[in-house]
């Protein structure tokens, strides 16, 4: 976080040439060279994904940005094993995508929270952490913990149907969170909320990515959500899905809600929609 | 068989009324109508002079319940093959549910069949089942399975189909089996409708017991019926009818409370 915040903001104005993998960071984790996707239906082919090349740095902030039915979600099912890639290849830490799903690296947020409803917030925050096999003395009082640290730990009885639809999606990032996997990728995580309330949860998000350093993986269609929260954001365009251009605002942390009024914001909302747009 | 009408559920899962309202608002208006009713068919026999084995009085019934020493026997003997009918399909229909939802195959393969299982009228299997089996248990506890069979596959099926796709991605890419998807997300969130199920698959057993029962049998609720009706001891045809009626909304609401008490919540506010 210090480090962060010493960051020359001098340097920091200088925008970093929009580059595609090539210049790859120091330490990748994820990595994908030239991967494609297609989706045989009944009538026709679809392309979801062409030519995806992108490498992804230890500890990154990466937006993917774009519109509905650029692939965006494909992108984070194909890094997490859960759709195989028809052409290129996709590793993670070195290894293939199955092994790092094979070792619990990824955690998985949605949407819609997706908890199950028969279970109180701290058995749904439980659920990974009974599958992964982490220690059962020790589940409670990580997810105490965690629960703690987004002000949910009032809530661990409450069934989701009790909870409001920002408290839902707090213990779908804790769920995501419980057993500590060093990836996390999020599908519009916080699309369907209200702004108020986004705005709280993105806070909520780069508190944590502050406090343990993950690789997140976040995609949207809401450009000053991608500017707000990422290091690095990587415009898609749909009809194939492709990388249209990466932008890096390198703006400085921690950001706050004045953020949004900034200059620099505002040069890189322009820039994220111009680039959009083209 | 659908009970699952997200209107319908959002009445039940409203605020809880105290046990004083819910004895008036709920119990006491059909208790009232059934007083009135009973009254009337009393009154009516009484007034018109009608011969008790063209209609028995009420107090006529409740007279011959009483009186009737074997009741409980036959009683005991029908819900036994029907419980054990029931208890078969509930096991083998729930599993084969759980199959057919993890393989494409076993769908194809086996769903016709479930179909079929359901078109043949059951009467015209009961016959076959005596030549094999006789006159004892089994076959009456056959013909429970085999009636209770289809609405359990079908309704676990689509309870086991209907999971929160994301939920079972989310499991996946935390590497979670297929055993462990389907025992944490599949099977609870099935529930509901597998309970629905159970709810007409227990009445449908009860009906199978006594269908076969009247076919090959010397002992039984099914029996009682068909001997006190060949006598004209209708008021003794009436205890049977009221005995099965009982047994029928007494499992209908345990397995209703069951249903209700694993949906808490989830439709009310997930399914718009």
């Amino acid at each position: 976080m210090e480090a962060r915040r010493q960051r020359d903001p001098a340097f920091s104005e200088v925008p970093a040439p929009p580059s595609v993998a090539a210049s790859g960071p120091a330490f990748p984790c994820i990595v994908l060279d030239r991967v494609s996707l297609r989706f045989q239906s009944e009538r026709r082919r679809v392309q979801a994904l062409s030519d995806i090349s992108l490498s992804i740095a230890e500890g990154e902030f990466v937006a993917l940005l774009g519109p509905t039915g650029c692939g965006k979600s494909s992108l984070l099912r194909l890094v997490s094993d859960l759709l195989a890639p028809t052409a290129g290849t996709i590793a993670v830490r070195g290894e293939p995508a199955a092994a790092a799903r094979r070792l619990n690296q990824f955690g998985f947020v949605f949407q819609e929270p997706a908890l199950l409803s028969w279970r109180t917030t701290l058995g749904n925050v439980q659920l990974p952490l009974e599958v992964v096999g982490y220690p059962p003395e020790k589940r409670i009082a990580r997810c105490e913990e965690l629960l703690d640290s987004v002000g949910l730990l009032k809530f661990k009885d409450a069934y989701p149907h009790e909870l409001s639809g920002g408290m839902k999606q707090r213990a779908a990032m804790v769920r995501a969170l419980a057993w500590n996997p060093s990836i996390l990728l999020m599908d519009e995580p916080f699309t369907a909320l209200d702004e108020l309330t986004r705005g709280q949860l993105q806070d909520d998000l780069l508190q944590l990515w502050n406090h343990e350093r993950k690789t997140i993986l976040f995609v949207t269609h809401n450009i000053s959500e991608a500017i707000y929260l990422a290091d690095r954001i990587v415009v898609m365009s749909p009809h194939p899905g492709r990388i249209k251009t990466v932008l890096r605002p390198d703006l400085p942390r921690p950001r706050t809600d004045d953020f949004h009024e900034t200059q620099e914001f505002m040069k890189w909302t322009r820039m994220a929609r111009e680039a959009l747009r083209s | 068989m659908d009970a699952h009408g997200p209107r319908g559920v959002a009445i039940m899962s409203d605020a809880a009324p105290t046990i004083q309202n819910r004895l008036r608002d709920e119990i006491l208006p059909p208790l009232i109508i059934l007083a009135l009713a009973l009254g009337f068919w009393e009154l009516s026999v009484k007034i018109l002079d009608i011969p008790p084995w063209l209609l028995p009085a009420p107090s006529d019934v409740v007279d011959r319940f009483f009186k009737t020493t074997t009741l409980w026997y036959h009683t005991g003997l029908t819900v036994l093959e029907a419980l054990a009918g029931f208890a078969v399909s509930a096991v083998l229909g729930v599993s084969l549910s759980a199959g057919i939802v993890h393989s494409r195959f076993l769908e194809r393969g086996v769903f016709p069949y479930v179909i079929v299982s359901n078109a043949i009228p059951i009467i015209a299997i009961i016959p076959l089942l005596t030549i094999w089996f006789g006159f004892g248990i089994a076959p009456k506890i056959m013909i429970c399975s085999i009636i209770s069979f289809f609405p359990i596959v079908t309704n676990t099926t689509r309870g086991l189909k209907a999971t929160d796709r994301r939920i079972i991605e989310f499991m996946r890419s935390i590497n979670a089996t297929r055993l462990e998807i389907l025992l944490k997300v599949q099977l609870p969130s099935a529930l509901p409708f597998i309970f629905a199920s159970f709810k007409i698959a227990a009445s449908l057993a009860l009906v199978g017991a006594v269908v076969a029962e009247f076919y090959s049998s010397d002992r039984g609720l099914g029996y009682l019926i068909i001997t006190s009706a060949t006598q004209l001891r209708t008021d003794l045809l009436f205890v049977a009818i009221v005995v099965l009626a009982a047994l029928g909304v007494s499992s209908f609401m345990l397995f209703g409370y069951l249903e209700r008490v694993t949906t808490r919540g989830e439709r009310s506010d997930e399914t718009q």
